[in-house]
């Protein structure tokens, strides 16, 4: 039996990928439903979708032999089909079950994928049971009559509008239910509001007579005859659906050879032109200018293909927002709160290295939002709020950073209770009043936690002293502002391109700093003796305009000889361009940005730091404030001359 | 999560215990994460004078404090017998260069005194104690001075 065993194992992480594709769309397409449900058509194209994702999840579940998937996607789909062909009403019980089984669904892969205990299926099943039963007393039509001026089933919207009136003479809406059931087949059902703040009930039924429904209109009863042109129109689904079969799913390591391929051609390219400049004086003029016109295109090709690469890895921020409607239900489900969550930004660009590190994260921080930060609808509305409260998520791009918040409109942070708490779990904890900085230091101290009870939302997440260190990891940085009884915000701020990005890496004295690419305008040699000193600066002429350039070893007090050819960098642009001269260059590579936050190392001009893969850190410059820095030294100067 | 083992009775914590400069200190054993030999550390120009430089450690970049150089003592090479100590505080990760660092030690609370008039004069506020052990006088560090920007804790 080893045989088939080993078999399956080589299959099974494409099935854990394959599935989790599937779930995912599986949970869109439901969310989807859910806003859909009350709509007078019912959203085939999507239902046709949810099929789909539980047919697939039903069939490779089968081939892994994970016989619970197997049996819960397959009642999914018999479900959906039964929907879809209009034997089974949508009604929320239906819908409830769905996602309830969806997510007995996940926890039956992931309980394979961990090798934790597979969660039993039997009450999903169950619940199929009952709704199935109830739906299925209307698989069959009841018999049609002659007497029909409409075909058998041609649907007709009839709107019963109830009144005090109508009450009185004991006609309810569930009187018109018995009857429309009784004379013909009811499909859907649903209340609606009427612009005035009334109510009206609309049934979607077939097989009545018009004369019948006519005879109803002293007790409340409308009708109209829905044209069967104009049934089932498909629901049209938002654009940000990834269609089926557009996309490919590629392993980000073979990304991450392409981008080191591409880094590696970006050095030989920029060696070739080496080479070519010490040849220049031996080719003639013509020659000489077509080959840096080749040069030339090869780089902007190259700059063009890095980009490319750079962007497929690119993924929006929506990857991490899909989950979060279904995190926020459950848990606003079992904790008896109302909550609203808001999703915006949705298409904003994060690489996909970070949208994985930050999955978690941002999970930890709704689930808190939930759980600590939004009150009981009765405290919310004892404290004049209104009894749902709101949690947002929003990303955005700023500047060369990405901003992911998690808001909340609940009870804010209690500052004292914080502090008290910290000092019983026996934690250091400054003394005096908290301000929001000191605050988010406590509750991400290791081993603290608000809550006594292990409510579900900590008890099988990550503490916050590891959603700070996975932000900071990544070259991020996390704050809170928090107001007592108005809300809670948890900002992180993560670098756009990641952790990587393109550098220089040049040489002064026998230190190495890496400069990042994106911030340099121009790299040009100069001879020392063409740097001139102007009072206390010095600057170089670079295209016929005066250029003021720091010297690095001297900014950095680093010991370096006195050389004849020297390198500047050219950061900046226009008035605020500046040069920053180096001893040597020794090629362009991608580096991992780790930034360096510790107030230890905090130095002007220097913004992390980069390991260049033998353990030796190289720091990265911060060229905006160098440049700065520049600038207010000039300015000084300028106002004391 | 917490490897604080104080008993009920007795009350003794694990202590790690290093040298720095012919003295030998302690910190309690909970405040560091881990203990490494001293590799490439890289300078960071305009630092205060005490911070070696920085360091990659278990996939971080970590600040390197030379402890010689924060207790006044001169700078020296580091060599085999070195240690980094990298050190959590406030959810900082920070690297402690000693001479050598060689054991833990459990020390009971009540064999810890204030530090003595003296002592304090001598060594500033980043002493929180003084054990004797086995006749060996130990220092117990008080880390967040120590960690701090001040420049010169040792007056």
């Amino acid at each position: 039996m080893d045989e088939p065993r080993d078999f399956i194992a080589s299959f099974m992480d494409d099935y854990f990928a394959e599935s989790e594709e599937h779930l995912a769309t599986a949970r869109q397409h439901l969310l989807l439903l859910e806003a859909a449900m009350h709509d007078d058509e019912l959203p085939t194209a999507i239902v046709d979708e949810l099929f789909r994702s539980f047919h697939s999840l039903k069939g490779i579940s089968a081939m892994v032999e994970l016989r619970e998937a197997e049996q819960l996607a397959h009642e999914m789909e018999s479900c959906l089909a039964r929907i879809r062909e209009r034997r089974s009403v949508l009604t929320p019980p239906v819908f409830e079950t769905l996602v309830s089984a969806t997510n007995v669904l996940e926890q039956v892969i992931v309980g394979r994928r961990e090798g934790s205990a597979i969660p039993s299926i039997d009450q999903a099943l169950a619940q199929f049971a009952t709704v199935g039963a109830s739906s299925s007393s209307r698989d069959q039509p009841p018999g049609t009559s002659t007497v029909q001026t409409h075909a058998a089933h041609s649907p007709i919207r009839v709107t019963f509008t109830p009144t005090a009136d109508l009450v009185a003479r004991g006609v309810r809406v569930d009187t018109i239910r018995t009857r429309l059931s009784d004379t013909g087949h009811i499909e859907r059902v649903a209340p609606r509001i009427t612009k005035d703040g009334g109510i009206t009930f609309e049934f979607l039924v077939t097989g009545i007579p018009d004369d019948t429904l006519r005879s109803w209109r002293d007790d409340g009863v409308t009708f109209e005859v829905i044209e069967p042109a104009a049934v089932p129109r498909p629901v049209e689904i938002p654009a940000t659906t990834p269609g089926p079969a557009n996309y490919v799913r590629v392993d980000l390591g073979r990304l991450d050879d392409l981008m080191r391929f591409v880094s590696d051609l970006v050095v030989s390219r920029a060696r070739l032109e080496d080479t070519l400049l010490r040849v220049e004086s031996y080719v003639p003029a013509a020659i000489w200018r077509t080959l840096e016109e080749h040069t030339e295109s090869i780089e902007r090709q190259l700059g063009d293909l890095r980009e490319g690469v750079m962007r497929v890895r690119l993924v929006p921020v929506s990857e991490i927002f899909r989950r979060m409607p279904f995190v926020v239900r459950d848990l606003a489900r079992d904790a008896g709160k109302q909550v609203q969550l808001e999703l915006v930004g949705q298409s904003t660009e994060i690489d996909k290295f970070l949208i994985e590190r930050m999955m978690d994260p941002v999970l930890h921080l709704v689930r808190n939002a939930v759980s600590h930060g939004i009150e009981s609808p009765e405290e919310r509305i004892t404290a004049g709020k209104r009894p749902d409260g709101t949690i947002r998520l929003a990303a955005s791009t700023v500047g060369e950073s990405v901003v992911i918040e998690v808001s909340d409109d609940g009870r804010g942070i209690d500052a004292d209770a914080i502090s008290r708490r910290a000092r019983e779990a026996g934690l250091d904890v400054p003394h005096g009043e908290l301000h929001a900085q000191a605050l988010l230091d406590v509750i991400s101290l290791p081993g603290f936690s608000t809550r006594d009870e292990a409510d579900r939302a900590s008890g099988r997440g990550i503490g916050m002293s590891v959603v700070r260190d996975s932000i900071q990891e990544l070259g991020g940085s996390l704050s809170v502002v928090t107001t007592a009884g108005a809300g809670t915000t948890f900002r992180a701020v993560l670098p756009l391109t990641l952790a990587i990005t393109d550098a220089l890496i040049v040489h002064v004295g026998s230190r190495t700093f890496a400069v990042p690419q994106s911030a340099i305008q121009e790299v040009a040699d100069i001879d020392s003796s063409a740097v001139r000193a102007i009072e206390h600066n010095e600057l170089v002429v670079h295209r016929g305009m005066p250029l003021p350039v720091v010297r690095l070893a001297q900014l950095f007090g680093i010991d370096s000889l006195e050389r004849q050819r020297l390198h500047v960098i050219i950061v900046g642009s226009g008035l605020g361009a500046v040069g920053i001269l180096v001893d040597r260059i020794s090629g362009q590579r991608e580096i991992v940005v780790k930034a360096l936050h510790d107030p230890l190392v905090t130095v002007t001009g220097i913004s992390g730091a980069s390991e260049l893969g033998d353990g030796q850190l190289v720091l990265i410059l911060d060229v905006a404030g160098l440049t700065r820095t520049l600038r207010h030294r000039g300015t000084a100067i300028r106002a004391a001359v | 999560m917490s490897t604080n083992q104080s008993g009920d009775t007795t009350k003794a914590r694990p202590y790690i215990l290093f040298s720095v400069a012919g003295t030998t200190y302690a910190l309690p054993s909970d405040q560091v994460r881990h203990m490494e030999m001293v590799g490439q550390i890289t300078a960071v120009p305009n630092a205060a004078p005490f911070i070696e430089g920085v360091a990659f450690s278990r996939g971080q970049v970590v600040p390197v404090i030379n402890l010689r150089v924060r207790f006044g003592f001169e700078r020296q090479v580091p060599d085999l017998r070195s240690r980094l100590l990298i050190v959590e505080v406030n959810s900082r990760h920070i690297g402690l260069l000693a001479d050598s660092a060689r054991e833990f030690v459990p020390i009971a609370d009540d064999l810890i005194h204030p530090p003595s008039e003296a002592i304090g004069g001598l060594s500033g506020s980043y002493v929180s104690g003084v054990a004797t052990i086995d006749e060996r006088i130990i220092l117990i560090l008080n880390m967040s001075p120590l960690v701090d920007t001040t420049p010169n804790i040792a007056a």
